[in-house]
């Protein structure tokens, strides 16, 4: 029972710092959407407003940690290419080739042309979405609960940073399961 | 209210605003990557400037949209620091162009867009 150097990374990546993210969003969610006068005693504001603050920043460190490493560790060998000479239509001899393992299969292309193109681009903008998120929340602290519309704003940009993160896991996870980066 | 006895809103807005220019410009260059395969081999950031290695033009996509990202920011907290923004308008505006962004990495969207100029390159 061991797991290569191209698995641990993959299992960080994905397993680790992306379910991180995904796992985390239910009680930020929870936590930003709460955050009202009408909800909260002074003591209970004090008392939530830095977790919510650290809370948030770690997801935007754990978002940038995720795409970076997805990008610049895992995905090389997903795209790696065959040598000369290895036919690309024929799966049995791309076992270590993800992408044209799946190009290679009419039932496995679209995990790729599909899935992997979307995932790739799409997750990058979950960072960006997050750090907005954890900026406005360590930049008005306590005072979130009495800008409404700021804390609509944050609950917009949270959500739709979990989507975009969740998409990429998703197809992360089917196409791990369909070709490995082994 | 809300006025009086909080920061102002600029500086929210201007993160908000400056995710959905990186967003934006992820899309963009997602659209670009397939139009041209001049711009295709100048967003292999990891052959032409050696980051990484093998990553081929998400590279260059991904840290463009980053640089769009942080310039834009800096640039509009500069800008509305101290202030207090219209808010609605601001959101409003970020939220298109993180939308615009969404549209252009989803591959159907990218595809037909890259469809209608491709002919023309």
């Amino acid at each position: 029972m061991e797991l290569t150097e191209r698995e641990l990374w993959a299992v960080i990546h994905g397993l680790g710092l992306g379910t991180l993210f995904l796992l985390a969003f239910a009680g930020g969610l929870a936590g930003i959407w709460s955050l009202r006068e009408k909800y909260l005693t002074t003591e209970g504001m004090q008392e939530r407003s830095p977790r919510l603050v650290l809370g948030t920043t770690i997801m935007a460190v754990v978002a940038w940690l995720t795409v970076i490493t997805g990008t610049f560790i895992v995905y090389p060998w997903y795209r790696a290419k065959p040598p000369e000479g290895v036919s690309l239509t024929d799966q049995a001899g791309l076992g270590d080739y993800p992408r044209y393992w799946l190009l290679a299969g009419d039932k496995t292309a679209e995990w790729h042309k599909f899935g992997m193109e979307w995932k790739e681009h799409v997750a990058w903008m979950a960072p960006f979405l997050a750090t907005a998120v954890a900026f406005a929340v360590a930049y008005y602290g306590m005072q979130l609960m009495r800008r409404g519309d700021v804390r609509r704003a944050v609950l917009i940009f949270f959500t739709l940073a979990f989507l975009a993160a969740g998409v990429a896991g998703l197809f992360g996870a089917f196409i791990t399961k369909a070709a490995p980066v082994a | 209210m809300q006025d009086v006895q909080t920061k102002p809103n600029g500086p929210a807005a201007a993160a908000f605003v400056a995710a959905g220019i990186g967003s934006t410009v992820l899309g963009i260059f997602v659209v670009l990557n397939e139009v041209s395969p001049d711009i295709s081999k100048f967003l292999d950031f990891s052959k032409n400037y050696g980051i990484s290695s093998g990553v081929g033009a998400l590279s260059g996509k991904a840290l463009l949209a980053t640089l769009a990202f942080i310039v834009s920011w800096v640039a509009l907290h500069f800008y509305a620091r101290g202030k207090e923004v219209n808010f609605s308008r601001w959101l409003g505006v970020a939220l298109v162009l993180v939308f615009v962004g969404f549209a252009l990495t989803f591959p159907p969207v990218f595809e037909f867009v890259v469809g209608i100029f491709k002919p023309a390159a």
